[in-house]
This record gives C-alpha cells, structure tokens and sequence, in this order.
C-alpha cells in the first residue's frame, strides 16, 4: 500500500544533528504526565492514520494519478498573495500534490493548544533524499540544506497571529471538528503556492462559527 | 441647534469612520512585519510547543531539601510546585521556595565571570582566563592556607569541595547564619549525640515550643507545618484531633501566632520552665517512668525545679505551670521543641537539655522526637569554626579563600569584611553581586541551582536529586565543574555526580538514576536510633540570667520569616509580601510594646536608634502586643548593601547589632543588651493592615473547641438573615429575573459552580498561597513607594486579626486568606458599564481585560475590596515601574495575559488552569473529575487549608466542606452568596474573642 505520507528516511532512522550541537535542552526525565504523553503519542498516530484519504483507509491505492491535483509551475512569484518567506515552501507541493497530512509537520495541533512548526530535522528527514525535480524546486532545498548544515532555522514570518489576550486552542477545535478542517479557518492551504492569511481572526468571526456550532459563547473561555 | 451636530448626526459620521477604519484595517490583515516564527533545529523530545513539561528537581532556596517540579514552557522555567513524592514537603512549597525562580531569572546575576583589576574595580573575564590564573593562584598559595566556605552543603557537591580541598592542603568550612549549635550541644548533654532528630509533629497531641518557629524559619519548615496542620487543624470526624499547642517565647512568631496559648516567659528562662513541667510529670507519676538508672538520674537532677520554687523566677504562676504539665503529660503525645529565640540567648545549650529532658520524662523521646533519621543542617560547622576562621584571616593565615553560597559579609557584617581585607586573595562563587562576592577578586557565578545538576540529604534515608531544568541564562558555570577543572580531574560535575551515585547503588544503575530523576530523589526509611540519657546528663541545670540594671533593653534579632537570613531580599515577590506577623513590607521594623512606646512617648512609624556594644542601627517602630514590654525584636534580612536593586540601601541590618563572639556552646548569640533612643525621625510604615482587629464584621468566626466537637451536619451556628425583610419583595423579584436569565443562551443546561474551602483552623498564615498567586498568575510587584500609597495587587492577601485574652494582650491571630470571592450575586457586576465584569456560565466572575475601560466602578463596589487597578504600566520595558525586568519577563506565565495600564483585574480561580483541565478532559473524552484542577493557592499551601472543586458535584470535596457547620461566608448578610466558604478557626478556649 502505498502511504505517501511516509517518508522513507524518517521511517527507519532518528536522524541526529551534528554531535556537538545535540538539544536545545540538556537531557533530563519528565515526571508527569508521562502516561499521558504515551496516550497523545499514540492519538497522533491515529489521527494521521484518519488524515488519511477515504482510499487509502480501504486499502486501496491511493487516488489515480491523474485525478490528483498537481501543483502548478511559479515562475513569477510577485503576485502571489501573503508574505514572501526565506524559503519559497510551497504548502501546494507538499499537503496538495504529495498528501502529507497537515498534522505531520504540525504535530502538535490535535493534543495541544499550539500546532507547533516543524524542526528543520522534520524537513531535513525528507530533503535529505528529495533534492526536487526541477532547478527552482531545487534551489529552495538547497536553502533547506544549507540552513541545516549552517545549523540556522529559517525564521519563517508569521502570518496567522492572535492578539494576547485571546486563547485558542487548536486541539479542542480539531477534537471537535475533526482532522480535515484545518481548511475551515486557513484556507484552502492545500492549493497555496503560498500561504496568506483568508479569515480575519477576529472576535466576530470567531463568534459567528460557534453560534453556527452551537457552542460556548462565554468571553473566559477565550479571554483570560 | 440644527447646523451643530446632533448627537444623532455625530454618532452617524462616527460610525461611518469606524466602519471605514475598519474596512482599512481589514485590508491590512496580514502578519505584524516584525513578527517571526524561528523554528527548533531539532525538536526537543519532550517538550510540546502550548503544553507544559514538568521536570523534578530539588528546592536550594534553604536547607530543607524540599522537593519541586518545576513547570517548564518553550524551555523557560514559569512556575515551581512541590513534589508530591519527596517525603519532606509532600507536594507543598513554602513562598521563599516559590520565589526560587526570581533568583534564576534575576535581573542583577552575575552575568559572566569578573575580576578585580589594579585599580579596584570589577572587568569581565572569560572563564578559560579566569580558571588559569585560578590555577596559578591555588599553585601559590598550597600550604599558606586555603579555605573553601561553603553553606550548609550535605550533597555530592560539598564531598567534591571536601576531596579537593584534601588534595590542595585546605580546608572546608561551611557556615549557616541561623545555625542549630545550641540544639546539637544541647542533644549531646542530654542524649549524648550531638545530631538532630527528626520530630513528628503530625502525630503530636500536644505541642509546646520553647521559641521554635517551625512553621516559619526552624529546621523543615514545610514538612513541619504539614505535619502541625494535620496534628492540629479541627477534624469533626475524629474525636478529640485537635491537639492543643502552646508557645513559649517573648515574641509572637507566625508559629506563635498559631498558638492556642501564648506564655511569654521571660527570656532565658525557658529552661527552667520545661524542668519545672518535667519535674511535676516525675514527682506526680503523670508519664511512665523510663527504667532504672535514668529515671533516679531524671529524679536528682530534678530536685530543686519545683514549680512554687521557679514561678517567680519565670514570672508565671505556679499552678499554671503543674496544668501545663498535666495536660502535656496527660494527652498521651506531648512533644516538647526548643528553638529560635530560645536558642539565642548564652544559656541556650541548658535550655534545649532542659526540653530533652521534658521529652525524654514524658515519653517522646523515641516516639516523636526520632534520631536515626537525622537532619543534615546539624552537621555544619559552628559559629566558633567561623570565628577562628576569622581569626585566622586577620592574622594573615589564610592566602586564598573560596566562598559559595554563604554571605556572611552580610551576616557578621564588621568582623568579617575586616578579616577578609587580610585575605590574599578570594574568590567567590556567587550568582549576585553580595556583600561578599563584592569584596572579592574573583567572581566565578554559579550556575542556580535550577540550572545544574546536584544532589542534597537533607536527612538519613532522604537523597534529593536536582537536575537542570532550563538552559543557563546567563554565561555562567558550575562550581562543580570548575573545581573538577581546577583538581586536574576530566569529566564534568554530572559525571561525578553519577559517579557518587553508581557507587551507592551499582546494579541495574541505569534504572536506579532514572528513578531518582522521575521522583526527584531516592526516599528510604532510615533506621531509628534508640537514645538513653547521658551520663552528662545530670549536669544539666537551668540557670536564669541575670537581670541587668541601667537602660538597657533586651534586643532580640529574629530570623525574618521571609527573607530568612537576608538571602531573599533581591526578590521582589519576597520583599512585596508582607511578613505574616507586623504585615510589613519591603523595609524592617523594631516591635516594640504598647507600654514601653507609652513610656518613651514613641509612635508606630518613629525611628528608634538601638546602640548596642557592636554597633548601631535605626529601626522604625511598630507598636505590638505580640512583644514583652521589656524585649524588642528586629527582624534580620533587610539593610543590604550590596546584592542587587531590590535589596540594597534598604532599611537597617539587625546583624549590626550582633556580636561575633561564639558562646560556649560555639553558637552565636541572637539576643544583645542595647540602648534605645528616640531619633525624632519618622517614617510611613509600609504595611497591608489596615486595622488589628476586624471589629466585629463576623469576617472571621472563631469556635471554642467543646462547641466545635458538638457540632452536627446541618447544623448552622453563624445563622444571617441573609434577606432584611423590607428587601425581600426587591430580592425576590431580582432573584426571579436571574432565575429567567439562568435559561437563556450560554446560561442554559448543567454547568459546574466553582467553589472554594478554606479552613481557617488550617491556615498557618505562611503567605506561600500569596506567592504561588504572583507566580501562577503575572501579577506585578509595585514596589515599596507605591505599596505605601496601597497600590500593591496582590489577588489574594493574608488578613491577620489578633485574638484578645481577658487581660488585653493577643491570645493569637485568625488568618484569614482574602481573594475575590466570586460571589454569585456579585455587586461588581451590575456597575460595569461595558461589561468587563461578568459572570460565567460555571460560576465565576470573569474579568475581560481587554474589555476593561477602567472606570474602577467594581473596585468601589466591592465589598471585598479584592479587585486591583494597574495604576501604571507595570509590563513596560525600561517604564519607571517596570515590575519584571529583563530577564525577569522570562519567568511570566505565558497561560495568562499580563495586564496593562488603566485595568481592573482580579482572583479569576486560576481560570488557566480550570480551561487547561477542561481541555485535557475533552481530549480524553471524560469530564473534569474532582481534584483535576488545583489552583494556585491550594497547590502550594503546606497546610492543605485550601479546596478548590465543582459545588455542583455533590461528590466533590468541596461541595462536602461547604456544608460542614463549622462553614460560612464572609459579610453573609450583603446577599452576594460567595463560592467561598470559610470554616471557623476552632481554639482550645471556653469563650474566644472574636478577632
């Protein structure tokens, strides 16, 4: 069966950094929550086993190839919509063409409050091999590999932020709404050369989709 | 009037201008120019980015050893709760504990290695210069005398000072100002060992102090308190648990103002008193008699401590004395505990072999008074060590001196910064700029200690393992890996550490360390060791001092419950909480007696000049019962002159007034003769009390014991008239329109009514709840100016009211912890003119801060007044009022918004946490079961007075506390049905006064 989620790489090996640079934080042993920390590892894996397509959960190769959206070639990048980042990552590529369910990379947003963004070690896993089939495709990787070796992340530019005193945590959300609807407020990131932001964020917005869902329309459970 | 514009017209075009300001804004969505995501290289295994990791480590803060975990978010250390698996603290921490991590983030560490250049001042240094010209110097100065002054260390760390020190030709030292030489003296008179036990005060039927504050500053004080809390607090399910407590000293302590009875001996006689009790125990056969030789031993050394014969000498009355003894001897676990102020004075030795031998005649010795299990703190060197270190300085003896983590330039302030001016060179290991480090020439800063791997035994059976939780903020290093590269040896200290560790336990290691690191330590039961007296033991006599004549007063200096020794004061959570027992902050006073500032014409506030034969400092007075008309006291801990911005320049240094002389028993003595002139001068006393005694309001209810035991469920013995009848028909119909709007929107279905419980015959009144609440919750500290103008915002505060005995002096205080009662008919409400002040679906009410306007209108229609307004911008970066300071930002709970300039805010119930367990329930499929959500206050507190829980869930522990008849509500009669009930503080006497 074929799982194009999979990277092959990251499959078999746990590939470490060069030696003398080995955490951000010495090694130490978490106390609690350790138990529960097993369970969410392994809710994650389910969820990413949910994430998958309809098809590929019967067993069934995945989608045909030509029915499988395929991402467009950019030659000019300035009139795409949102911020231009230091490396030209196309969500399009990785979750629209290839499948890559958004909570591989974005780990942490079904058990946390946070959704995380991947450790250079996450795209390193995979471009490690891929070096990208065309010499734009490639230049970017390169970009990837070179901050690796340099051992300096990219610093991505923030695109969806919440103001301070609002609280939003994506597990409950995704718990609720399930895996796919991360579409619902980020838009159709599948298909976004590249990523900018569609809804605005604010209280109203918020507000009309939990009237929608019947839910909680108390302000502490979003402002504290 | 129709060519101005109408309001009607003016709010048109206003809201034309918004929408369109609006519009614009909406077509700028988009990200803040500046704001960037930086990815980790690689992911952290155990950290998830929105969801804290705790890890278990080991509290430094004293010499307790208390276990912590410390909660850890995006890598930053953000909050320190106990540790529920060591056997000290039993997931309880103290404030000085919770304010460990104002010392890792404190914005006055020494940020890299320094040394003191030809011209006197400090240079920056990098550690591979530091460490070689360290090297020359040690090399230099083999043989001409090295001493490495450590504080009390019983861990791997102070046996690697110890090796080395041997390899190197030096020696160890280590120095605790408030050390325990008179207890090890006393124990070896009596018992013949010179160790400390440890004392069971959970089991204890009857507690008498002879000046030990063990719920302040003695020995283990969380694991003390716990224990007392659980002898001590009212329990209805078990007969007669209350054991009754009685202190015995000339002051009131926070231990003593927990006291079911104050005896205010006169000082030095405390000795007198427990052979008094001991010999009324013999003499009326009260206790079994211990076998042969010692019981004719106890009766001869007795003779002549008749109580008709030392009553007069003590200044109590004979026949109280043979009631203390019958009802110590008769309660069947009367232990007896000699400390503090009782320890300080010459005689002090006598006087804990004086509470052995009440101990041993009444039984306790072996039962609650236990050896075996031996406290570390009672093998530090004595004061005389220190004293002939000194003298050896002076002298010239000693070529190279190391000092880490003591401050005794602070301490001994005279003698030794004199001394240390004699020392060839010094080194110091300081994470603060101290008054030590600063007469230093070498400054090598420490890793904290939530930053570097370690371990302590703090008892016999207790190891406690301490792994770095953060990385190191600033460009410090271990002291152990220093020392490691100064002996020549390879590896770092977390390989001897390991090394230290293997050796104890070599099989299936890997799994042993592991353990260790999960629990936070290795807790086995050490082996008890049965004592008998001593041959010495007949010599013990107690002696009273003699009276002095002329003018001078006794002065007592006390370990501030707080600051302790002075090793708090850079940390403005503990500078900004006011001592439980005067209610002061941020400066030291002198308590003096009502009837001694009558006779010197002296006000609360006026500064008192005490000129003992040591030195001299001003205090400003604070005029108390709580002190005997012929003693003041004066708190330790303040007048730094160095040691960063928050301690420096403040206030007067007690130990001014001290000598360096050690005492036979090589103590040092805490109680000095001194003459106390009034200077004329005033000052504002920084104090959050606003009155000694809550006249009357029925705040805080107070049960005698004989009416507590009778008490039923159901019973209501504090009955309101909630409703006055001329209000009934306005509350019906409001009760009504409520009930209407109970259905509506959020409001319909089941919800959860959060609730609290705070037992009043729990709380101690330590103030840990206080600090936990500024940790948990980013509330600012104002600083003493406007602390002055009472702007200080603490969520929750302690209110101490003195309990009044027939002849007027304080029987006592209730303490009572005040926080925002979230009233379900809260006055705050219904004044908010933009709705920032709400109330939630589950009970509470919620304060929107970015709602807030800050009209201050729920302020002033707080009955409580436990609603705070930022008055200044106390989150600006540089702002004059800055509360946390680079990297003091670092320590802010990222869970909760820090509130800004012009803003209400208030005790929410810890809403951060109620949301987090509300989460985690969800994502597990299950609802929020009772005991998932621990607030703040009631994690830490180390009585466990405080209950957090659903008042709807009638399983719930709360729900059950809230209909115990000793329960009820502050100011019931206003009719705003708080979620807070208070159980009544329940005293030994027949009719208590009120508070």
């Amino acid at each position: 069966m074929l799982r194009p989620y999979l990277c092959p790489i990251r499959a078999h090996a746990y590939i470490l950094g060069p030696s003398d640079y080995t955490e951000a934080v010495p090694h130490r042993n978490r106390t609690t929550d350790l138990a529960i920390r097993g369970n969410l590892r392994s809710a994650a894996v389910v969820v990413l086993i949910l994430a998958l397509p309809p098809a590929a959960l019967n067993g069934q190769q995945a989608q045909p190839a030509s029915s499988r959206y395929t991402a467009p070639v950019i030659t000019d990048t300035s009139s795409l919509k949102g911020p231009r980042q230091p490396i030209f990552f196309r969500h399009d590529v990785h979750t629209g063409q290839d499948l890559i369910p958004c909570m591989y990379c974005h780990s942490s947003a079904a058990i946390s409050s946070e959704p995380g963004i991947p450790a250079l070690q996450t795209c390193i896993g995979c471009h490690q091999l891929i070096g990208g089939s065309t010499p734009s495709h490639q230049a970017e990787i390169k970009k990837v590999r070179d901050a690796w070796r340099e051992r300096k992340p990219p610093e991505w530019i923030r695109i969806h932020a919440l103001p301070g005193f609002v609280r939003f945590p994506h597990m409950r959300h995704i718990k609720a709404l399930g895996t796919h609807t991360c579409v619902t407020c980020h838009g159709d990131v599948q298909h976004m050369a590249q990523v900018s932001q569609v809804s605005t964020l604010r209280m109203g917005w918020c507000v009309r989709c939990h009237i929608k869902n019947n839910v909680t329309r108390d302000c502490s459970v979003c402002h504290y | 009037m129709s060519n101005s514009v109408d309001r009607r017209r003016f709010l048109k075009v206003l809201g034309v201008t918004g929408a369109g300001a609006a519009a614009v804004s909406a077509c700028g969505i988009g990200p803040e120019p500046t704001e960037r995501l930086i990815p980790y290289l690689i992911q952290p295994e155990d950290q998830i980015p929105g969801t804290a990791t705790y890890y278990a480590t080991t509290c430094r803060e004293c010499a307790a050893g208390c276990g912590v975990r410390v909660r850890v978010r995006e890598g930053r250390a953000v909050k320190l709760e106990g540790n529920p698996d060591s056997p000290i603290n039993r997931g309880r921490l103290c404030a000085r504990g919770q304010a460990a991590l104002q010392g890792l983030y404190n914005p006055d560490r020494v940020a890299h290695p320094m040394v003191r250049n030809a011209s006197g001042v400090f240079e920056d240094i990098d550690w591979d210069g530091a460490i070689q010209r360290l090297t020359a110097k040690v090399r230099e100065a083999q043989g001409k005398g090295i001493v490495f002054l450590t504080g009390a260390e019983q861990s791997s760390f102070g046996d690697l000072v110890d090796e080395w020190m041997r390899q190197v030709g030096g020696r160890h030292l280590s120095y605790e100002p408030f050390g325990f030489e008179a207890l090890r003296a006393g124990n070896r008179m009596a018992f013949g060992t010179g160790t400390l036990p440890t004392y069971d005060f959970a089991n204890a039927k009857y507690i008498l102090s002879f000046g030990a504050d063990f719920l302040d500053t003695w020995l283990s004080p969380v694991e003390f308190q716990n224990g007392f809390s659980r002898a001590h607090a009212f329990d209805a399910g078990r007969p007669a648990s209350m054991s009754k407590f009685v202190y015995v000293a000339p002051r009131l302590s926070l231990t003593g103002m927990n006291a079911d009875q104050w005896i205010a001996a006169r000082p030095g006689t405390e000795g007198m008193l427990a052979l008094a009790l001991a010999q009324v125990i013999v003499t009326q056969h009260l206790a079994r008699l211990p076998t042969p030789p010692d019981a004719s031993r106890l009766s001869a050394l007795l003779v002549g401590y008749a109580p008709r014969a030392v009553a007069a000498t003590i200044g109590i009355d004979e026949a109280m004395i043979v009631r203390l003894a019958r009802e110590f001897a008769s309660s069947g676990g009367g232990l007896a505990v000699a400390g503090g102020m009782a320890t300080q004075s010459p005689n002090a030795a006598q006087i804990v072999a004086a509470v052995n031998i009440l101990n041993y005649a009444a039984g306790a010795v072996g039962t609650l008074v236990k050896f075996g299990a031996d406290l570390a703190i009672g093998s530090t060197n004595t004061f005389a060590d220190l004293t002939a270190l000194m003298s050896e300085m002076a002298a010239g003896r000693v070529a190279l001196l190391f000092v880490h983590g003591a401050n005794p330039a602070h301490s001994v302030p005279g003698a030794f910064q004199q001394a240390l001016g004699k020392v060839a060179y010094k080194v110091s290991f300081s994470s603060y700029l101290d008054e030590t480090a600063a007469a230093c020439d070498l400054i090598l800063p420490d890793h904290h200690p939530l930053e570097q791997w370690g371990d302590s035994r703090p008892r016999a059976g207790v190891t406690a393992l301490q792994q770095p939780v953060v990385q190191p903020v600033f460009d410090t290093r271990p002291t152990g890996d220093v020392i490691l590269k100064l002996s020549g040896k390879t590896g770092t200290f977390q390989d001897y550490l390991q090394n230290k560790w293997r050796a104890r336990h070599a099989t299936n290691f890997d799994q042993y360390w592991m353990d260790g690191l999960s629990k936070g330590g290795i807790y086995i039961e050490a082996p008890a060791r049965t004592v008998r007296l001593a041959p010495t033991a007949s010599g013990i006599r107690a002696t009273a001092p003699v009276d002095s004549t002329g003018d001078e007063q006794t002065v007592v200096a006390f370990p501030h419950p707080i600051l302790h020794d002075g090793r708090g004061a850079n940390k403005p959570w503990l500078q900004e909480l006011p001592d439980p027992v005067s209610k002061i902050a941020w400066h030291s006073w002198v308590e003096v007696h009502p009837d001694t500032a009558a006779k010197w014409g002296l006000a609360t506030g006026d500064f008192l000049l005490l000129k003992s034969s040591f030195g001299a400092q001003k205090f400003p007075a604070w005029i108390t019962r709580s002190v005997r008309p012929d003693v003041l006291a004066v708190p330790t801990g303040q007048g730094h002159t160095a040691y960063g911005r928050y301690a420096k320049d403040r206030s007067a240094n007690a130990f001014e007034l001290l000598g360096a002389q050690p005492n036979d028993y090589g103590g040092r003595s805490f109680t000095v003769r001194a003459s106390a002139t009034k200077t004329g001068e005033h000052r504002k006393i920084v104090t959050t009390e606003a009155g000694p005694r809550e006249l009357g309001l029925g705040t805080t209810e107070v049960l005698p014991l004989a009416r507590a035991k009778a008490l039923h469920r159901g019973d209501h013995p504090f009955h309101y008239e909630e409703t006055p009848e001329y209000a009934k028909d306005a509350v019906e119909w409001w009760g009504e329109r409520q009930h209407e709007k109970a259905s509506l929107g959020n409001y319909r279905g089941e919800h959860p009514r959060w609730g609290l419980a705070i037992d009043l015959a729990k709380c101690t009144g330590c103030g840990a709840c206080v600090t936990a609440c500024y940790a948990e919750n980013n509330i600012a500290t104002v600083g003493e100016e406007l602390m002055q103008r009472g702007r200080e915002m603490a969520w929750l505060r302690l209110e101490r009211y003195w309990r009044t005995a027939e002849d007027g002096g304080p029987q006592g205080a209730v303490n009572q912890p005040m926080l925002c009662q979230q009233c379900g008919n809260a006055p705050c409400e219904p004044v908010c003119p933009v709705y920032a002040a709400y109330h939630t679906p589950d009970g509470l009410n919620a304060q929107v801060y970015n709602r807030c306007v800050g009209t201050r209108y729920c302020s002033n229609n707080c009955p409580y007044k436990v609603r705070f307004f930022n008055w200044h911008n106390y989150a600006e970066r540089d702002g004059q009022y800055d509360a946390f300071p680079d990297p003091l930002s670092m320590l802010l709970n990222p869970d909760v918004t820090v509130r800004e300039k012009g803003v209400m805010e208030k005790c929410t119930f810890c809403v951060q946490r109620i949301r987090g367990a509300q989460n985690q329930a969800r994502l597990e499929n299950r609802n929020v079961r009772d005991g998932d959500i621990l607030t703040a206050c009631q994690q830490t507190c180390p009585s466990d007075a405080i209950v957090f829980g659903d008042l709807n869930d009638r399983n719930s522990r709360v729900f059950e506390l809230a209909g115990n008849p000793r329960g009820y509500h502050v100011l019931a009669g206003l009719n705003t049905k708080p979620a807070i009930t208070y159980l009544a503080r329940v005293v030994a006497q027949a009719s208590p006064s009120r508070g």
